[in-house]
């Protein structure tokens, strides 16, 4: 076991001593940044109570502002949930969305009942919240990352003295594989931890203890906003765990760095649009993008219906063993010459 | 006392899409030796080599290495082996200490101590914290080797390790090598197609061509080993020269080459085919022995046609 540590240490250190891992920390952070700058100076408010001369104003004072926006928020409220009892209303929209509206009526009647604001775009945890998007961004420097990680050796040479140690290959695969999500996970916290830092330098800790509502089992429940968020961060990650999986298959199997980068990214911008374009279709649901947007389950409705969360996470746990069966398989019984 | 070979090879085969590419080979290696693997490019070195360490896999036969079989117990066989395979490629990114750690940790029982030993022993160490980026080719070279001896290994195994070397880093290698089979007992396999750099360096040679092991032999038996000697007769009338010849041996090939003629003698018949040319008034203005270096040898033995 103290010998698989080393294995991982030394795929560490070929991570971490190349600039190019660097870089992608740094533009991780440039995001964070420029998300914070943007959301905070440039985006218009949608409830719209600080407009033209205010916002000047707003700049310094943070924290008024957010008084403002307190003071204000029942309306808007008020007139979402009469906007939402009329979609509900409307006899063309199906069933499982007019159950979502209604539930988000009786939250909305429990904010008013309760005090409790809803999440502001231009807030801390609306910053927090938006941020999760960059996940994808994680996912991207990751699949870059498991690209490298075999298909590198075999171009840079090093595999031939690599595989020449008294230690199988299966333990050399999988301290890469393990390297790979040490990798993700640094990133995602450094994701979470810089939005944290960025998001009270924008907008202040004032709202940090606001709670997060869900609807459950015929109830309102308040919820940690930090529980939620990482709630989002986990769910988000199931993209990551399946593209950086398949990314490192190609990796492995096809020894080119170039191709796994390509046809992981390809599939990840283009999947998800596929499966929305035939979702007409019935098959449509065991393709691997019909289910890594887990998040659907939770916040939306399902692409194809009757989709549940119980049936995409065994349909993503079959995709994980034949994208891990092959690069194991593949790559135990690899001649490597030339 | 019976002295047990280090690696031993047995009917190695290497079938690659129906193709013969390594056909039944089999050889030993002890310690305390170098052991030359000659052959022409293409004709199998690499592709035994790898299948010596494990890289690719082997289609028939056995490769021991001190009683532990590669194929079935890698991890122990392993361990007793340190080789470059091809060119000496390392983590350019990194430094060439860094990388050496890199190995290190993929081993029991390399200290710290050893690294500085070994990066000492191969005389890297004012550049050793330089990326290997900077490193020149004679420089990776070290490297490949200090990676090669950081877990004593009983056998060393060098693919083309004078490649891309100056002369003074090729005699460097030679008589490092030499000193590491001799004081340290190691088994040194090497592997090249520079025939005079074979010559110098090992103690026995194995040439292979097309796959197939044409046979193994001493340095010296290599060189002087035949008992036919080809003789040079300078003569003032070689037609008159070859029909003595004839006469003499009528089964023989020879070469006449101007006033040179050439054949090939046994020891004792030089001084007998010298008296007939005397007797049937043929001048014999000098006899010389043309000695065959490795290289005419190799040439004769492969045929020569496959050489680049």
């Amino acid at each position: 076991m103290f010998n698989f540590m080393k294995l991982i240490q030394n795929e560490n250190m070929k991570i971490y001593r190349r600039p190019g891992t660097w870089v992608m920390y740094g533009i991780l952070v440039l995001m964070l940044l420029i998300v914070g700058m943007f959301t905070k100076f440039l985006l218009d408010d949608p409830s719209g109570q600080v407009t033209g001369a205010d916002n000047n104003a707003q700049i310094q004072v943070t924290i008024e502002d957010e008084v403002v926006m307190n003071e204000n928020w029942r309306e808007a409220v008020h007139s979402k949930n009469i906007q939402l009892q009329m979609l509900i209303d409307d006899p063309s929209i199906p069933s499982a969305v007019k159950d979502r509206y209604s539930q988000e009526i009786i939250i909305n009647q429990y904010r008013l009942e309760h005090d409790i604001p809803p999440v502001e775009t231009k807030s801390y945890w609306g910053y927090m919240t938006s941020t999760v998007n960059l996940i994808s961004l994680v996912t991207m420097f990751t699949i870059i990352v498991a690209a490298g990680i075999v298909a590198g050796e075999f171009s840079w040479g090093t595999i031939k003295l690599l595989l020449i140690r008294p230690v199988s290959r299966a333990k050399i695969l999988l301290s890469k594989y393990i390297a790979t999500f040490i990798f993700a996970l640094s990133m995602l916290l450094a994701l979470f931890l810089f939005s944290f830092a960025f998001g009270g330098l924008f907008f202040g800790y004032s709202a940090i203890a606001q709670p997060h509502l869900v609807f459950a089992s015929g109830e309102v429940i308040e919820r940690n906003m930090f529980t939620h968020l990482f709630m989002l961060y986990s769910l988000s990650s199931v993209e990551l765990l399946m593209m950086v999986t398949f990314a490192f298959m190609i990796s492995t199997v096809f020894r080119s760095s170039s191709l796994a980068i390509g046809l992981a990214l390809f599939l990840m911008f283009t999947g998800t649009q596929l499966v929305h374009v035939l979702s007409q279709y019935e098959w449509v649901k065991y393709i691997l993008f019909a289910n890594t947007y887990l998040v659907q389950y939770v916040e939306g409705t399902p692409i194809v219906e009757g989709m549940t969360m119980t049936f995409s996470i065994v349909v993503l746990a079959i995709y994980f063993i034949i994208f891990n069966a092959l690069s194991w398989i593949i790559f135990q019984k690899r001649d490597v010459a030339a | 006392m019976i002295v047990t070979p280090v690696v031993s090879i047995n009917n190695l085969t290497k079938v690659i899409k129906g193709k013969k590419i390594i056909d039944d080979l089999s050889f030993e290696i002890y310690a305390g030796e170098v052991f030359g693997f000659l052959g022409p490019n293409g004709a199998g070195k690499t592709t035994t080599i790898r299948m010596l360490v494990g890289l690719i896999s082997i289609t028939e036969g056995e490769v021991i290495i001190k009683g532990k079989n590669v194929a079935k117990n890698f991890e122990e066989a392993v361990s007793e082996i340190g080789a470059i395979v091809e060119n000496p490629e390392m983590y350019k990114f990194l430094t060439g200490y860094q990388n050496l750690v890199h190995y290190a940790r993929m081993v029991n029982g390399v200290t710290k101590q050893r690294i500085d030993e070994v990066v000492e022993l191969v005389g890297l160490s004012e550049r050793i914290h330089e990326k290997v980026r900077t490193y020149s080719l004679g420089m990776r070279q070290r490297l490949g080797l200090a990676q090669a001896l950081l877990h004593s290994p009983s056998v060393l195994i060098l693919d083309e390790p004078t490649n891309g070397l100056d002369p003074a880093g090729i005699r460097e290698i030679r008589d490092y090598l030499r000193r590491l089979a001799a004081e340290e007992g190691l088994a040194v396999i090497v592997s090249s197609h520079l025939l005079s750099e074979m010559e110098l360096m090992c103690d026995r040679i194995g040439i292979i061509q097309h796959g197939k092991l044409i046979g193994v032999q001493t340095v010296n038996d290599f060189v002087n080993g035949e008992k036919e000697v080809l003789i040079r007769f300078q003569v003032d009338d070689h037609e008159l020269a070859s029909v003595v010849l004839k006469e003499h041996y009528p089964n023989k090939k020879f070469n006449i080459n101007g006033e040179v003629i050439e054949v090939a003698l046994e020891k004792e018949e030089i001084p007998k085919l010298n008296e007939s040319f005397v007797n049937k008034n043929v001048k014999v203005y000098g006899i010389g022995q043309t000695s065959k270096t490795l290289e005419d040898k190799f040439l004769e033995v492969t045929g020569g046609d496959k050489i680049v």
